[in-house]
């Protein structure tokens, strides 16, 4: 018998987040990159600040004032989203595949690599309530599922995080409509994150469009450093890390940096 | 019954319907699914069926000719897609992918898996239109 050399695939969900979904856990888990809300267990919101929330992708469809008759009437209840179903403001389907489109979003940057400690609040709901509730497996294995279609369109994630900066030629790249809307708000300061906001589009996909215009030169590549081999954590990495404070002095930190 | 559960289960009521699903085409993630995966897995079906998806909306071979772009108030190009559906006929098989549109950005299509033998294609993609307008318009 030989022994295997392959180097089994990384379990795609944390033990903390399998932990609460076999508790059937209420609560909000806290990272750096954002919040995951879970409802019984399932995945019912997220929001992050590097993904456009569901404001910003209905702006155009919902004005401000529906969504303040929306909050008012239905947020201390925690039921805006079907309040907003209820009251003929949005459809039923629509509502789903915005809700859906911004849950996985943000989840994708919340579950992210490097994405610092992770602390659960318990009892904590967010006030859109549930709309199409999602399996923690699910998501977690999506988030995954994305970051290898980004590394397989182009293998260097600088350019998810990095401001986009147009190739300085003429040449006549090949680009989609949706990209050239990209390239057109490229000032080389804006981030695909930024882009995406002005856009009103989900993160994810302005960091699909940057990467393959990445691939064929339309835009500049930042760092050409390609995907390093993943890193094993020491056993008791997730033990220290598990301290709730740091989680927060990293914001502040941050916070202040960015000031 | 949801807005996705509830334009699926309607879908696969139409004669020879082995599978169908919500999927987004940037992603290929898809947001919900009934009956069959086609190809025997949901999450490969979602990704190849998302990659045909994209590749027709959005190169400029399948684009509609000129004159015929609709026009929005302002006189911009309309934000509509420039592909209504996609149809993929093998030995045994349909494939029917139409585009919804939504009045927020996105990249969704449904996925109807007929089987050739008792599936009607054109009544089919007239159901599949109507399913569309109305996952969305409620």
């Amino acid at each position: 018998m030989t022994t295997a050399t392959l180097v089994p695939p990384p379990p795609p969900l944390s033990p903390m987040l399998a932990r609460l979904a076999d508790e059937r856990a209420t609560g909000a888990l806290l990272r750096d990159h954002g919040t995951l809300y879970l409802d019984d267990g399932q995945v019912v919101h997220a929001e992050s600040p590097a993904a456009p929330g569901l404001e910003v992708l209905l702006d155009g469809r919902l004005p401000q004032e529906g969504w303040q008759e929306a909050f008012d009437l239905a947020g201390p209840d925690g039921r805006v989203g079907r309040y907003l179903v209820d009251s003929g403001r949005l459809a039923d389907g629509e509502l789903e595949l915005a809700h859906l489109g911004v849950l996985f979003d943000a989840a994708y940057f919340v579950l992210g690599p490097g994405g610092g400690p992770t602390r659960f609040r318990h009892g904590v709901a967010h006030w859109m309530g549930p709309v199409r509730p999602v399996p923690t497996r699910v998501l977690a294995r999506e988030c995954l599922r994305r970051r290898e279609l980004l590394d397989a369109l182009w293998p260097y994630p600088e350019t998810d995080d990095s401001p986009v900066v147009r190739a300085d030629t003429d040449f006549p790249y090949p680009v989609t409509r949706r990209q050239q809307d990209v390239l057109d708000l490229a000032d080389g300061v804006r981030t695909p994150a930024d882009i995406a906001r002005l856009l009103g589009r989900a993160a994810f996909h302005t960091l699909v469009d940057v990467r393959r215009l990445a691939a064929v030169g339309a835009v500049a590549t930042p760092q050409e450093t390609p995907v390093p081999a993943p890193v094993a954590l020491p056993q008791w990495m997730p033990q220290v890390t598990e301290d709730p404070d740091v989680a927060l002095l990293r914001r502040l930190r941050n916070a202040l940096e960015a000031l | 019954m949801s807005g996705i559960d509830a334009c699926l289960v309607e879908a696969m009521e139409l004669p020879g319907a082995r599978g169908a699903a919500v999927v987004d085409w940037t992603s290929g993630l898809a947001l919900g699914t009934a009956g069959e995966a086609a190809g025997g897995d949901s999450e490969t079906a979602a990704a190849e069926s998302a990659e045909l998806a994209r590749m027709a909306a959005e190169h400029g071979t399948f684009a509609p000719g000129p004159g015929r772009h609709r026009r929005n108030a302002q006189g911009q190009d309309d934000k509509g897609l420039p592909v209504e559906d996609v149809i993929i006929t093998t030995r045994t098989d349909y494939h029917l992918l139409r585009y919804v549109e939504t009045s927020f950005d996105s990249s969704v299509f449904l996925h109807l898996w007929l089987d050739r033998d008792q599936g009607n294609l054109a009544l089919a993609r007239l159901r599949l239109a109507e399913l569309a307008e109305r996952l969305v318009l409620g």
